[in-house]
């Protein structure tokens, strides 16, 4: 029997921890009660709900009361950018090319509901200079949404800065923190951020939930994008999954402890991985050397097609380019925003880590995507 | 099929690509094409004897699909004449089970095959 292959795709989504699975079958064999009934079982689930809400809103140095569950960080994105520009109709709202599509397209669906929008293209390291939103933003912008952790290339941007720059001018600023909670730091008190979109599935939690962090002073007006009940302070309405958000909490709970000693080996894995790879002619990293989160690694092969590098790696499993975007087919559009042209953009490899990832692990994967690199390029037309 | 998507023939064709490589020796021609926008890229080298293919070796920079195709082609090549190296490209693509979009590639093979072709056919005998 063959070994199984090696996990490199944890910005997609990572295994569930055994320690959150525990919470969450705990919650699955209490008794059953929906939190927004008043009887005692209610109360218990309500108590359990409160609880993961508290260890959410800890990560962030956030109070409890700031946090929105929702269905993960794609309705946490929608959430902000629809609820936040149809609650000021007509505006302006400024992103990158860089972004999620979950971002994306909610722009572009403001976009088509009248708001002006503007997506500026970051330089070639990924970073975008706060001096540059800046100069874009005007009496009529009402909304900023830039990510804290780029998902596919990693790359950090400077979101006090930017904020900073928000405040100033009294913009709303919403961050898409989904591959940063638990890797970085995320204090809301230095971030500055009105709004900020949180995942859990991809910090060892379960997928289908995420939260909203939505500042309390001042508070943005949000519209909510659901109608039907009062749940989360009517922003999230509809009856809440106590044993997934118990699953979020308990994820954040390990995130929080034990995340900056795990993002310190994970950016030492990351820069073993890369020093592996570096020295292979062609080969290039992809996003800022320096600002970066410490699980992901983007690297672009010269030479080779991308289909058929990721398909002969049959012992790993690793994204080529962004998860979300390639079932289209097409070269990552972050890395063409990036500079990088058609052939480099597809021939990238994403490599992601997580949680219990070994330094071995790191060196088969090395020299495995080294031997069928040099092995494509000597199939190749000189 | 595989996890990817990919059949169990371009799999092994991928993995093992008979018949590729530069030719040593003199008497090979060769022929190609490219196509851009996916940076496809195929040359085919052809030797000849007594009016037929005698040998065909190819490079490519493709697919999965695209180098098994070329894999398979350098072994349909000998013994045909260079008038009749027009591969049947939809039926190929049936049986490597290659989605549509990868016909307009396919066709970058049938290309550099007749490229070398016409080169072959325009040696004296």
């Amino acid at each position: 029997m063959s070994a199984p292959p090696l996990y490199f795709d944890h910005a997609a989504t990572t295994p569930l921890d055994p320690r959150v699975r525990a919470a969450m079958f705990a919650s699955l064999d209490a008794a059953p009660g929906n939190p927004s009934a008043t009887h005692a079982a209610g109360r218990a689930a309500r108590e359990r709900v409160e609880e993961a809400r508290a260890e959410v809103g800890a990560l962030l140095g956030a109070p409890a009361a700031a946090i929105v569950f929702t269905s993960g960080a794609t309705e946490a994105d929608n959430l902000a950018i629809l609820g936040a520009g149809r609650a000021r109709p007509g505006g302006h709202v400024v992103s990158l090319r860089t972004e999620h599509r979950a971002v994306l397209d909610a722009c572009r669906r403001l976009e088509r509901e009248g708001h002006r929008l503007t997506l500026l293209t970051p330089a070639r390291d990924g970073r975008v200079d706060p001096a540059a939103i800046a100069a874009v933003l005007g009496p009529t912008t009402t909304l900023v949404s830039v990510m804290l952790v780029n998902n596919e290339t990693g790359v950090i941007q400077d979101i006090a800065a930017i904020a900073a720059e928000c405040r100033r001018r009294g913009v709303l600023l919403h961050v898409d923190a989904a591959q940063a909670a638990g890797r970085v730091p995320l204090d809301v008190s230095v971030l500055e951020a009105d709004l900020v979109s949180l995942s859990a599935h991809k910090i060892h939690g379960p997928v289908g939930v995420g939260a909203l962090y939505v500042r309390r002073e001042p508070r943005p007006a949000l519209q909510p994008l659901l109608v039907g009940g009062g749940q989360e302070g009517g922003l999230r309405p509809g009856t809440l999954p106590v044993h997934q958000l118990v699953g979020m909490g308990a994820a954040f709970r390990l995130a929080r402890i034990s995340g900056p000693a795990e993002a310190a080996a994970l950016g030492l894995l990351r820069d073993r991985l890369w020093s592996a790879l570096a020295d292979l002619p062609g080969t290039y990293l992809n996003g800022h050397p320096t600002a970066r989160a410490p699980h992901i690694l983007n690297v672009s092969f010269e030479g080779v097609d991308g289909e058929a590098l990721l398909a002969g790696l049959g012992g790993l499993i690793v994204a080529s380019g962004a998860a979300c975007g390639a079932e289209s087919g097409e070269p990552s559009y972050v890395l063409r925003a990036l500079g990088r042209d058609d052939a480099l953009a597809q021939a990238s490899l994403r490599f992601s880590l997580g949680r219990g990832q070994t330094a071995p692990e790191v060196d088969a994967a090395a020299a495995q995507v080294r031997e069928v690199v040099l092995r494509l390029r000597s199939l190749a037309p000189a | 099929m595989s996890l990817q998507g990919y059949s169990a023939e371009v799999l092994d064709l991928l993995a093992r690509a008979p018949g590729a490589g530069r030719p040593d020796g003199v008497g090979w021609v060769s022929g190609e094409a490219r196509e851009p926008l996916t940076a496809t890229h195929v040359r085919f080298h052809l030797q000849a004897s007594a009016g037929r293919i005698a040998a065909a070796r190819y490079e490519v920079r493709g697919c999965p699909h695209t180098i098994a195709l070329a894999a398979l082609a350098a072994a349909w090549l000998p013994g045909r004449a260079p008038a009749e190296v027009v591969l049947d490209v939809r039926a190929l693509a049936a049986r490597l089970q290659a989605p549509i979009g990868k016909l307009g590639r396919f066709l970058v093979v049938q290309e550099a095959i007749g490229a070398a072709a016409l080169q072959l056919a325009g040696r004296p005998a």
